[in-house]
């Protein structure tokens, strides 16, 4: 048994509407796999249907090698689950909390929980009406977590998670997976997940477009080029990048003299796969500035599922400005 | 570390807050009427007082009966405020059990563990009838200490067969909510389903009561079927207690069977 969880046909109807159209894919032990989608992709459907929480209309579910609606208590206790919205009692503390879920979950032990809480750095006396959402999240992931399951399911982990916190998750992840565990957990969006799943399911309107590892998404990614010059005349520095393969929407246009040293050449263009032959032009040129930006994972996304690149202005500026954060400067 | 029946457990000591505030309230109001009774029903003023009330009125609240000290318990304690103050616990557990943990979202992650929905239903219910066997003992203790001091003459053994029917008809509407909760998920139609067992049942009696041209109504009243002999001054129709608790035991298996069935929390 090599695969944790596999996935065929599923199709979920509530009354005439149906959410799931034939879902496919499969989830091989030890590794993570994400999916990501819209809200009202699926997402949270699909997880509730391993966990038997609700049923599938049509289409067969293995979960570790068994079907969830069959298996009984012995197979959820080898799931830790994460809800898509963690809803905690009010009148309670974290500690009683998970206190009473190793009760119907266990065994655990209570050093992890403490272990995990502290990484956390979450309180687990304090009463949950008064936990941020943030906390009631780190509350929600260490129900999940504490008794060491085989496989975790988590929908939407980092959501109000601050980025450091979103670090600690990380490699309790990387943790889990170490010891042998699966991961399947799922985003609205491609870069919350890239960083932890070996393997991404797209999904959209009820089906899986792609299964894709990120390494694959990452080569035929879009990155966004911008670099100034000096010394090369506008029309050569244009021709220099149109003969770079890859390279693409190039747009080029001198800067005035004010501010920059004159003759300076500002550039723009995306390029698709490899970085090496983009350097090599790159080299020649008397380069002043230069940004070349992480790869936009979501606009692979897209370009796998169309076939085609995107188009630039429409709609890429706003992602472009939420990545632009990470981007590195040479 | 597996622990004997969690759920059950978990529902106990999260509601003792409540189950103690209906124990001071069934206490206050036991403390408040019987010792009354020396005055009012025993009282040959007050018994002219309610003969000149309308007699649909002392019908519908069975303040026919109370000249006598069994028929006041009854009336007063058994048949109104107590039956009042135990049907609104018993269909807020009820109403909470499945329904309203479902709508507030915390089933779910219930269920993703390592429990059956059968085991939800069934321990939850245990939860529930441990409670209102909890208070139906009170009520009992109570009204045995008050029966020499407030010259009530109550026959021990009435007594018994009295609060084991008051139990049962508190449970029945308890369940009814349970029940509800379980097939279709939502608080409101749970408690709806729990105050309709009640209400109905006390409005079927006292319309019923009223003429014989309605007095079919009064075979479709739980209420009815359990108090219609006045069991404080006769003793239990011990036909009815087994068919209250059998009926509410159906609706536990029947809400477990129905949350068995189908989706949660969509």
């Amino acid at each position: 048994m090599t695969q944790a969880i596999v996935v065929e046909g599923l199709r979920k109807k509530f009354g005439t509407r149906e959410v799931l159209h034939g879902v496919d894919f499969a989830v091989e032990r030890g590794t993570v796999f994400g999916v990501i989608g819209p809200n009202g992709a699926g997402k949270t459907t699909t997880m509730r249907c391993l966990l038997d929480i609700i049923r599938p209309s049509a289409g067969t579910i293995s979960v570790l090698g068994q079907n969830p609606q069959r298996a009984g208590t012995a197979l959820r206790r080898r799931i830790g689950y994460l809800p898509g919205e963690v809803q905690l009692e009010n009148r309670t503390t974290g500690r009683r909390m998970l206190e009473h879920f190793a009760a119907i979950s266990g065994p655990v032990e209570p050093r992890h929980v403490n272990e995990l809480a502290e990484r956390l750095n979450l309180d687990l006396d304090r009463q949950t009406r008064k936990l941020s959402k943030g906390n009631k999240q780190k509350l929600g992931l260490l129900q999940a977590f504490m008794h060491r399951p085989e496989l975790l399911v988590l929908d939407e982990p980092t959501s109000g998670l601050d980025p450091l916190v979103q670090q600690v998750f990380h490699s309790m992840v990387r943790e889990a997976v170490d010891h042998g565990a699966t991961v399947f957990l799922s985003s609205h969006v491609l870069s919350e997940v890239q960083q932890a799943a070996d393997a991404v399911a797209i999904l959209r309107d009820g089906e899986i477009i792609t299964v894709s590892t990120v390494e694959k998404l990452r080569t035929a990614a879009v990155r966004q080029l911008r670099f100034n010059s000096t010394g090369t005349a506008a029309n050569d520095v244009g021709a220099l990048l149109a003969r770079v393969p890859g390279v693409a929407n190039v747009a080029v246009r001198e800067l005035p003299a004010d501010g920059h040293a004159t003759g300076t050449v500002e550039a723009t263009a995306t390029l698709s796969g490899k970085v090496q032959p983009l350097v090599q032009a790159l080299a020649r040129l008397d380069l002043t500035d230069l940004v070349l930006e992480e790869p936009d994972l979501e606009e692979a996304v897209l370009t796998l599922y169309t076939g085609s690149t995107p188009d630039q202005p429409a709609n890429g500026s706003q992602r472009r400005a939420a990545h632009s954060e990470g981007a590195h400067r040479a | 570390m597996p622990r004997i029946l969690p759920l059950f457990i978990k529902a106990l000591t999260d509601s003792w807050r409540s189950t103690l505030a209906w124990a001071l309230g069934l206490t206050a109001a036991i403390m408040l009427y019987l010792p009354l009774y020396p005055s009012i029903g025993g009282n040959s003023q007050m018994q002219d007082l309610i003969n000149a009330l309308p007699p649909e009125m002392t019908k519908a609240l069975n303040y026919d009966q109370i000249a006598t000290g069994p028929g006041y318990t009854q009336a007063t304690l058994f048949g109104l405020v107590g039956f009042l103050l135990m049907s609104m616990a018993s269909v807020g557990w009820g109403a909470a059990a499945v329904g309203g943990d479902e709508e507030s979202g915390l089933l779910e992650l219930t269920l993703a563990h390592s429990v059956t929905r059968v085991q939800v239903v069934v321990e939850r219910a245990l939860a529930i009838i441990v409670r209102v066997a909890f208070l139906s003992v009170l009520v009992f203790v109570l009204v045995l200490l008050l029966n020499g001091p407030a010259e009530l003459g109550i026959d021990v053994g009435h007594l018994v067969g009295a609060v084991l029917l008051f139990a049962a008809l508190a449970l029945l509407s308890g369940t009814a909510a349970l029940c509800a909760g379980a097939l279709t998920g939502r608080k409101v139609y749970a408690v709806a389903a729990g105050a309709a067992v009640a209400v109905l049942g006390y409005v079927f009696n006292a319309v019923g009561r009223q003429s014989p041209d309605v007095e079919w109504l009064l075979n479709l009243s739980p209420y009815h079927w359990a108090y219609g002999n006045s069991p404080v001054a006769n003793g239990a129709d011990w036909g009815a207690a087994a068919g209250l608790y059998g009926i509410s035991a159906a609706l536990i298996a029947l809400g477990a069977v129905a949350l068995q069935r189908r989706d949660v929390g969509v």
